[in-house]
């Protein structure tokens, strides 16, 4: 199936949390489309749609989006507004409409870059701005009614050990509720606690090669680990991921390097295998790596410029968006094997005469293929039961416990002994 | 019976026996296949099979008329063909037109020759017919957006029409003669990542597989569906899933609406991963999360019992 499907926009992104997803987009800030429109606009999209090409719902907005997230009991989606707006939207109960419920246009005092929903508390959000400003909000108290709280004030989370600078990036703990990270300009990623009303620990990394500190632009935590998490450099010079455990804060566990030739813009930790991470940067390329053994395992296939958001559908992690500055939301899966259909249209196409090659070429949809350095089957296809299969004379073959063993039993079934004597 | 330890140094996930009882074949996260021979209760490791480049989810049996034969599937894309002759195993076809995981692999049934039904990650699920000069063009067919996790086949059932009284498509494709027709009712069922169970049949005219019933009734991933081998007075599917249910769809005529069963009104304790009938008696052994086996049989008030719990 390869590419699911591709949106002809620059924009952000939301998943919604459901098995057969929905994704939400946003008209991205920083560009013009090719109609030098201005226009901001924020789209529903369905992945089973009949007109695949066709959004659900649109709504038109103020401003355009640095970000969208999405709460984890579906209820609420977040935008983060380049006019430094913050603005809630919901969709309608059956699905097909979307609505603003309100926006918070003076809270913020310059362009919100990213907003996050709390994994525990599908009530909590975080939302950071151009200046440093981190605001947390509580939405069964900002919104009421289905529209939003016009005096209501979102919290600040404490008191910063240095002057923050831009955020670019937020990350909540995946099991403390109360714990997140942020990261952006400057070359400290940051780990905040709510309870203690602080920031209490900072991070920074010293590059091997060069000595330098560079600018950590991304953050993500360890889907079920609270002491683990990854930063990303943004620097075009020496793009690395740093894996972290809080608990030797001096010294990153693990550097993951060589796959990105340009600054990191977006990562995302797959919250169903620890195991799996994907990161994609200005020099447009999406890789899969192993992030506990430091291994790439796939790198997919370049798009035309830089890609600035990269996530797995939170519950049907088979499959990723990414967004780029070259008018695509692209959803494609994991995995896309050269198989004997592809030779076969390599074929056709050596059999092509010049001119159906020339004619042809211009409207073909490229189907190159991501190269798999290492293939790692993510966790959610292992079997995880003793797979009982029948046999022929009533015997059930099982898997031991450990997974190791095999065993054949002849179970004895109430009012059917004779019927298996028979088979003897 | 026969306990076979460490098998595998890795995850085994799937173990089958032959149509004698005699070979099991066994498949592991560590890229390979074994091939038991089981006798009373010893058994002895014959063969390592290696080829698949990634983990090896599932393997089957051809009937034995065909010859010792082994199919297996693996999340590198591919179904691998092997064929012992002489005591020497070796791979005699591989069929690779999946882009994803292959998830399941099912031969059909004897009568239909050696066809081969397989489900994939990539949605889509092939039928492959083996001939003796090689293989023959498979069909692909869109299943299942997001992905397919298993497929079985029907048993082969032969329904006689009259041709008269059934004033139908049906009719165009009889043969001529007589007011009766024959015809091989090839079906399948598949379940995916979208939810759905869906039962598929061969349309002789369309000279492919199309749908014939999507059935609704899971609200997480489909873990396994299984067709009864059982030729009785009804079909019966078992589907597993993700949710923790067990529905067992039942349908008394090729033509009528498939009727939805659960098996049991509460969940079960933890994710249901694959569910297989007994070749005689309908007998359902369903494999759990939980590392539980649990039988199940159907009551004579039509609605299922358990039928005891196999010890590990």
């Amino acid at each position: 199936m390869v590419k699911l499907a591709e949106y002809p926009r620059t924009a952000t992104f939301a998943w919604s949390h459901d098995r057969i997803p929905q994704i939400v987009t946003g008209t991205a800030s920083g560009t013009i489309d090719a109609d030098f429109s201005n226009e901001s606009v924020l789209e529903l999209w369905s992945l089973l749609a009949t007109e695949p090409k066709k959004p659900i719902a649109s709504l038109s907005t103020d401003a355009k989006f640095n970000d969208l997230d999405w709460s984890i009991d579906n209820k609420i989606i977040a935008g983060g507004l380049e006019n430094g707006t913050l603005e809630f939207f919901k969709l309608n109960n059956n699905k097909t409409k979307i609505e603003s419920i309100g926006k918070f246009d003076q809270t913020h005092k310059s362009a919100v870059n990213t907003v996050k929903f709390n994994p525990k508390q599908s009530n909590v959000l975080i939302s950071g701005d151009n200046n440093g400003e981190i605001l947390i909000w509580d939405t069964t108290k900002a919104v009421n009614h289905g529209s939003v709280v016009k005096d209501y004030t979102p919290l600040k989370p404490g008191t910063a050990m240095t002057s923050i600078e831009e955020i670019h990036s937020l990350a909540w703990n995946q099991s403390l509720a109360h714990v997140f990270a942020s990261a952006g300009s400057s070359s400290f990623a940051s780990i905040w606690d709510l309870k203690a009303k602080k920031e209490v620990i900072h991070l920074s990394y010293t590059s091997p090669v060069t000595g330098l500190k560079p600018q950590l632009s991304v953050v993500e935590w360890h889907p079920t680990n609270s002491t683990k998490l990854v930063t990303a450099t943004g620097s075009d010079t020496e793009p690395a991921i740093i894996v972290w455990d809080l608990r030797n804060a001096n010294t990153p566990l693990n550097t993951l390097v060589n796959g990105h030739s340009k600054g990191i813009l977006s990562l995302d930790w797959c919250n169903q295998d620890e195991d799996l991470l994907l990161s994609s940067g200005r020099d447009n390329t999406v890789v899969l790596w192993n992030p506990t053994t430091g291994e790439q395992l796939t790198q997919y296939p370049p798009h035309g410029n830089w890609l600035f958001k990269t996530k797995f559908a939170p519950q049907a992690p088979d499959i990723f968006a990414t967004a780029s500055f070259d008018s695509k939301v692209e959803i494609q899966t994991l995995q896309n094997i050269v198989n004997e259909l592809d030779q076969e249209q390599n074929v056709t196409k050596q059999q092509e005469s010049e001119t159906e090659f020339w004619n042809n070429v211009s409207h073909e949809e490229s189907n190159e293929k991501p190269i798999v350095k290492k293939l790692q089957a993510p966790n959610w296809y292992e079997n995880k039961s003793p797979a009982a299969t029948w046999a022929f004379g009533g015997k059930l073959v099982t898997i031991s416990e450990d997974g190791k063993s095999v065993n054949i039993t002849k179970p004895i079934v109430p009012g059917l002994e004779q019927n298996i004597a028979l088979n003897e | 019976m026969v306990s076979i330890t460490n098998a595998h140094n890795e995850l085994i996930y799937d173990a089958v026996l032959d149509y004698y009882g005699k070979r099991l074949a066994t498949c592991s996260s560590d890229k390979t296949i074994k091939i038991f021979e089981v006798d009373g209760e010893s058994y002895k490791l014959v063969e390592t099979l290696e080829g698949h480049e990634g983990p090896v989810w599932r393997v089957d049996w051809a009937h034995p008329k065909f010859g010792t034969i082994l199919a297996s599937c693996s999340y590198d894309g591919k179904v691998i063909i092997w064929k012992e002759e002489n005591g020497r195993w070796s791979q005699i076809a591989t069929h690779a037109v999946h882009s994803a995981s292959v998830n399941s692999v099912k031969w059909a049934p004897h009568e239909y020759g050696v066809v081969l039904l397989c489900a994939s990650s990539d949605g889509k699920v092939s039928i492959v017919e083996f001939k003796e000069n090689g293989i023959s063009t498979p069909t692909v067919i869109d299943a299942h957006a997001i992905g397919v996790n298993s497929a079985s086949w029907a048993p082969a059932t032969i329904q006689e029409e009259t041709v008269l009284s059934t004033n139908n498509a049906d009719a165009t494709s009889s043969t001529t003669g007589g007011n009766k027709s024959v015809k091989e009712l090839r079906r399948f069922v598949t379940g995916g990542a979208d939810n759905l169970v869906k039962v598929w049949n061969y349309d002789e005219t369309a000279k492919t597989y199309v749908i014939e019933a999507t059935l609704q009734g899971h609200s997480d991933w489909v873990r396994d569906v299984a067709w009864s081998p059982s030729v009785l007075l009804r079909s019966y599917i078992a589907s597993v899933s993700q949710d923790k249910t067990c529905i067992i769809w039942t349908q008394a005529d090729s033509k009528d609406p498939w009727k939805k069963t659960l098996l049991q009104e509460e969940k079960f304790p933890d994710v249901l991963w694959r569910a297989s009938w007994s070749l005689s008696g309908n007998i359902l052994a369903l494999s759990g999360g939980d590392n539980k086996v649990t039988l199940w049989k159907e009551n004579l008030e039509g609605s299922w019992e358990p039928a005891g719990e196999v010890e590990q």
